[in-house]
């Protein structure tokens, strides 16, 4: 009885965060639209294959992927919470039963949402205007896509949970989030960069779940030490979020 | 039988002591003020004994539990409180905050029928961001009663709100008392306690200087008293 209510809680904390977010201009910009322009941008000189012959929007979507979870993850879910924070919305909360692990999870779920929404365009497109070739591995692409959204996420959690202010979260997030997808992979090829550039990149968070999603994508086996290196970032930064929390 | 008891409370906040050793008890059904002058510490106290502060010193006691040990979440179920200065998602609906504020609650209000009864049907798709003073502070009650509260805690509610809000807020709050649940309420207006309490405790200075119903501490007060605030400004040598 007393699980059926807490699960009936998190629904309804998802859906209302996740309205929130499809009526907040910039959110809903940041998810949907953004994906779509990089893609455009990335593929308007054409589907030229890469060096080691992968079409470009092969890699691109798969690329894009995890921009989308960047951005959902480390810009979006901190500054909701880290503004909650400073309007005093997480007071009003504190004040009833719901528990900070219950906020967290509906957060990052409706979060995460939005970053699915996002990925799904930019594959519609890829398909209908640039004929992306069908995933050689769901199984592989979905698991990467979820260990990256939950490492990323962890991170974006533990953000918000430290910044003092909304601002200060957006700031912080953009200063994460723009080196990390130039660095890893997520906007330009890892076959077109310099050997220095893509060392500095692979030790940045992001580059297991660019590296991850291609992998599915292709149909290359997972990498253990990959997706190892993403189940360890979730369970850090995500337990470091729960106590570094604060209303 | 006394719903809230405070005992020798203790608060500080770097160096500055907010609250002083202050004792209060609040009777099950009444309508009880914590009333006094800005900066005299009374939000810590309704913090404290709502579980958002934890004391210094002294005990609280809320319908026998310590809001700051292990029965904390069995106490928020059974509380309710509007937070001075507390907001909610600028773009989140009446409807949805209500709906979302019952979710959290073992056995919450229908929270359809709490809107129609507290008038905020008519604004059920209106935004937070987009509502005047007045209904801010109505959906606010609505939130603080949705989990069916025993004791409702309510932290400076007409601050700010015209003449008309205001009076419309106390019929609310009367309401609530003729309901059966015990009202506390945070105010620096001596006509509000007034009106409203059945018994003030006045704080200033992070103590209680006077503790009564309004009717009492005037008598207190002596010859000439015609209100509290009169009594208010005898009884704390201001003025």
């Amino acid at each position: 009885m007393k699980g059926m209510k807490g699960m009936k809680g998190f629904a309804n904390v998802v859906a209302v965060e996740l309205k929130l977010g499809l009526r907040d201009p910039m959110s809903a910009f940041f998810a949907l639209a953004f994906p779509l322009i990089m893609l455009w941008v990335k593929l308007r000189g054409g589907n030229k294959p890469l060096p080691g012959g992968v079409p470009a929007v092969d890699a691109t979507v798969p690329m894009l992927a995890a921009f989308v979870i960047g951005l959902a993850a480390l810009v979006v879910l901190p500054a909701t919470l880290a503004q909650y924070r400073e309007r005093r919305v997480l007071k009003r909360l504190r004040a009833t039963p719901a528990a900070p692990a219950m906020l967290f999870g509906a957060q990052w779920i409706a979060h995460m949402l939005l970053a699915v929404a996002g990925t799904a365009l930019i594959v519609l497109v890829g398909a209908a205007g640039y004929g992306l070739a069908a995933p050689a591995s769901l199984a592989g692409v979905l698991l990467a896509w979820l260990l990256g959204a939950l490492s990323l996420g962890a991170i974006g959690l533990l953000l918000g949970a430290l910044a003092p202010s909304g601002r200060a979260a957006t700031v912080i997030g953009l200063g994460l989030f723009f080196p990390m997808v130039f660095l890893s992979g997520a906007v330009i090829p890892r076959e077109t960069m310099s050997g220095s550039m893509r060392a500095i990149g692979d030790l940045t968070p992001m580059a297991p779940v660019v590296r991850a999603i291609r992998d599915g994508w292709a149909g290359a086996p997972p990498s253990a030490a990959t997706l190892g290196i993403m189940v360890a970032i979730a369970v850090a930064a995500g337990g470091g979020a729960l106590k570094a929390y604060r209303w | 039988m006394a719903v809230i008891e405070v005992n020798d409370l203790r608060k500080s906040y770097k160096g500055h002591q907010a609250v002083n050793g202050v004792s209060l008890t609040v009777e099950r059904g009444e309508i009880f003020g914590i009333a006094g002058p800005n900066g005299a510490g009374k939000t810590s106290v309704v913090e404290c004994v709502s579980g958002l502060r934890r004391p210094d010193g002294g005990t609280v006691r809320v319908l026998g539990l310590d809001p700051h040990g292990g029965d904390r979440r069995a106490l928020q179920q059974r509380i309710g409180a509007q937070l001075q200065e507390a907001a909610l998602p600028d773009a989140i609906k009446v409807g949805e905050a209500l709906k979302m504020y019952a979710s959290f609650y073992d056995d919450p209000a229908d929270w359809r029928a709490l809107m129609d009864e507290w008038g905020l049907a008519g604004r059920k798709g209106d935004r937070f961001a987009g509502l005047s003073g007045g209904w801010k502070q109505r959906l606010f009650i609505a939130l603080a009663l949705v989990g069916r509260p025993e004791v409702v805690l309510l932290d400076e509610l007409t601050t700010g709100l015209d003449p008309d809000a205001r009076r419309s807020t106390w019929a609310l709050i009367r309401t609530m008392r003729e309901r059966g649940v015990t009202v506390v309420i945070v105010t620096h207006f001596m006509d509000e306690a007034e009106a409203l309490c059945d018994r003030v405790a006045i704080i200033d200075g992070g103590r209680v200087t006077a503790q009564g119903s309004p009717r009492e501490l005037i008598g207190q007060a002596g010859a000439g008293t015609a209100s509290l605030e009169d009594a208010y400004f005898a009884l704390t040598g201001r003025n």
